[in-house]
């Protein structure tokens, strides 16, 4: 770990010097129990903040949609695997231009003490397609079982769903926290905040909650990558993962597909092709 | 620290006696309740329901007298004639909350004073009228409490009307209010106190920077690459300050159907983009470091401008759960380096 920190500090310092980049977003040890987040390396002398930890479950991507940071000017960014697949979704959606990024991959065997649920069912330890790599080949193979909390889900009644998810859903304080931090929700103006008209009530009401976490879990259809933040964000211990978990288990079986795994797929819902698309439909 | 208008030993099980005896005459009752794993106020009809160990509640105190939504009227429009308008009645029965920590006691002051400024809060100011709190010094911080920093510390009693130190077998009461005072009328078997009974020490919350330092700092630092420094991490999402025991803002939304509906006021937040977006597409909060320094500064510097007091009680919730790992104790301390360096040099 300190030889990986070491060379991402060296590697920092050299694109800052050459100016290569503008910024360097990583992880860094804040505070008074160095939990790692976010560190914005803007000056060569900042790769000093710079980190890498077993700890560095954050998914970065998300501050590439920031006006405040996209401002700073050409970005170079640590990504492990699955935060490399945001990546490709942003730059399939033309959010990013491949060109305009750096790209600092780590290699990761797993992250969160204990392991986070989405490390043992992951086969991206390697990112690819980075313009550097840090760290060994990992070779680890996924464990079976990814949907299981969702079949389980899937055996309950639809009473017993509804009872479950009015519960949790009830909770929700509507603090966007899942939003905010999802790379993949970077709608300029969020549809709940639309109000002429009013498509989704913005109080905190079971009512009002459904239908925005029903909504945001249907804009991420064939989007989300799994990264897991959204869940891991709320503050009311919300498992909303698991409504995005169902609609990839969905995807996976229907299209075939899983989001960011190369950044020229065709994600299902934002592709229309007439050759893939035979269906009439209402067209 | 006041001084209490009484003070009062009780013995163990004096809490489980007075909750039932409130419950029988029919009194609501909220305490502290674990479930899944989080803690937060709920009725209660007995002291056994109170969770064991808790630093603090999940959702701040502030939500008992400020509720994250709320109904302030209603209308309609029965078909073809005009539309009627109903008033709401604050939901405000007489509540008795057990076990509220002393930062988010000391928050209600800072929700006092705001909802009392200019308009006397009806709906606010009904239910405080009917809400007696009985406080409790907290025995165990955690890493993330500052009140020792900020405000009284974990064995603070303004705010409470009666405020609670435990003992080796009982508790040692303070009445502090009339409020107080009609409470302990439920409370059997109290004795005045003597004047030596022994409290169990109260969390260790040791102060952290000088808080004295900061307002200074931030008189002459509006404009400050600071500001962006410490907030490009910031998501700006609502979790650090709809879960604030002293944040207060709101918004007003209508939900309607075709033919009626009600006016609803909202938990509302300074570090969302939309908080200040003018009509005309202006903001004049235009990025997150504006957002960021707009909610420090309206906590030690134009808090402390307008009312003589800071909103800020050291509660530790917005670091609790901020998912980018913000930290309001080091952006603090942080300033008051920055202070100190400015004065060191002038
Ligand atoms: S919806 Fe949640 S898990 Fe999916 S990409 Fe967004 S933050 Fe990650
Ligand atoms: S983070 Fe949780 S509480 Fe906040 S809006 Fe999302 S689901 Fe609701
Ligand atoms: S400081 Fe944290 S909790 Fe507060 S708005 Fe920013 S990201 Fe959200
Ligand atoms: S700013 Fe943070 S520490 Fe201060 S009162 Fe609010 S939530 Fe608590």
């Amino acid at each position: 770990m300190q030889e990986l920190t070491a060379q991402l500090r060296e590697k920092a310092k050299e694109l800052l010097d050459a100016k290569t980049v503008d910024l360097v977003i990583g992880y860094g040890p804040t505070g008074d129990n160095g939990e790692m987040t976010a560190v914005f390396a803007r000056k060569p002398e900042d790769v000093e903040k710079l980190g890498l930890n077993g700890q560095c479950f954050r998914n970065l991507a998300v501050y590439l949609n920031k006006p405040e940071v996209r401002k700073q000017g050409k970005p170079a960014i640590v990504v492990k695997g699955c935060d490399r697949r945001a990546l490709n979704v942003l730059i399939r959606e033309r959010r990013l231009a491949r060109e305009d990024l750096h790209i600092i991959g780590v290699n990761c065997d797993g992250v969160g003490e204990p392991l986070m649920g989405k490390c043992k069912f992951c086969s991206v330890h390697n990112p690819e397609e980075c313009d550097d790599v840090l760290g060994d080949q990992i070779e680890m193979p996924a464990e079976d079982g990814q949907f299981d909390d969702v079949g389980e889900m899937e055996q309950l009644s639809g009473d017993e769903r509804w009872k479950f998810w009015s519960e949790k859903l009830g909770e929700c304080i509507r603090c966007y926290a899942c939003r905010q931090v999802c790379p993949m929700c970077y709608c300029k103006r969020c549809v709940v905040e639309k109000n002429i008209p009013q498509w989704v009530e913005t109080s905190p009401h079971l009512r009002g909650n459904l239908s925005w976490n029903v909504i945001r879990a249907f804009h991420l259809t064939g989007r989300c990558i799994g990264c897991g933040e959204c869940e891991r964000v709320c503050p009311m211990a919300i498992p909303i993962g698991l409504i995005n978990k169902k609609l990839t288990k969905l995807v996976k079986e229907e299209f075939q597909f899983a989001a960011g795994m190369t950044d020229d797929e065709k994600g299902p819902f934002s592709t229309f092709d007439l050759d893939i698309d035979t269906d009439k439909g209402i067209l | 620290m006041k001084e209490p208008e009484q003070k009062l030993v009780v013995p163990n099980g004096w809490l489980e006696a007075l909750v039932r005896k409130l419950r029988v005459q029919g009194t609501r009752v909220l305490a502290p309740v674990e479930r899944d794993g989080a803690v937060d106020f709920r009725e209660i009809n007995s002291a056994d329901e109170m969770a064991a160990n808790y630093v603090n509640t999940r959702v701040p105190l502030k939500e008992i007298l400020f509720p994250r939504t709320e109904t302030i009227l209603e209308f309609d429009q029965p078909s073809g004639g005009d539309v009627v308008f109903s008033g709401v009645e604050a939901n405000a029965a007489p509540t008795i909350v057990i076990g509220a920590r002393p930062c988010d006691l000391s928050a209600i002051g800072v929700l006092d004073t705001v909802f009392n400024w200019d308009y006397h809060d009806t709906f606010y100011g009904q239910r405080r009228a009917n809400t007696t709190f009985v406080g409790v010094a907290c025995r165990e911080a955690d890493g993330n409490c500052f009140c020792g920093s900020v405000a009284g510390g974990a064995g603070e009693n303004e705010g409470s009307d009666v405020f609670v130190r435990p003992t080796a077998d009982g508790a040692l009461l303070e009445i502090m209010t009339e409020r107080g005072k009609k409470l302990a009328q439920s409370i059997d078997d109290a004795a005045p106190a003597a004047g030596k009974e022994e409290p169990l020490p109260v969390a260790a919350t040791e102060e952290r920077f000088d808080v004295e330092k900061i307002k200074g700092w931030l008189d002459d630092h509006f404009d400050d690459d600071f500001w962006l420094d410490v907030s490009l991490k910031c998501l700006g999402c609502g979790a650090c300050s709809y879960l604030c025991p002293t944040c207060h803002c709101f918004d007003i939304v209508d939900e309607s159907d075709w033919r009626g509906g009600e006016r609803r006021r909202n938990w509302d937040c300074c570090s969302f983009a939309l908080f200040t977006l003018h009509t005309s597409g202006h903001n004049p909060r235009p990025d997150q470091q504006s957002r960021c320094r707009n909610r420090l500064m309206h906590k030690f510097k134009y808090f402390v401008e307008r009312f003589g007091r800071r909103a800020c009680v050291g509660c530790g919730r917005c670091i609790r759960v901020c998912g980018a790992g913000q930290n309001i104790v080091n952006v603090l301390i942080d300033i008051t380096r920055a202070e100190a360096a400015t004065s060191g040099s002038a």
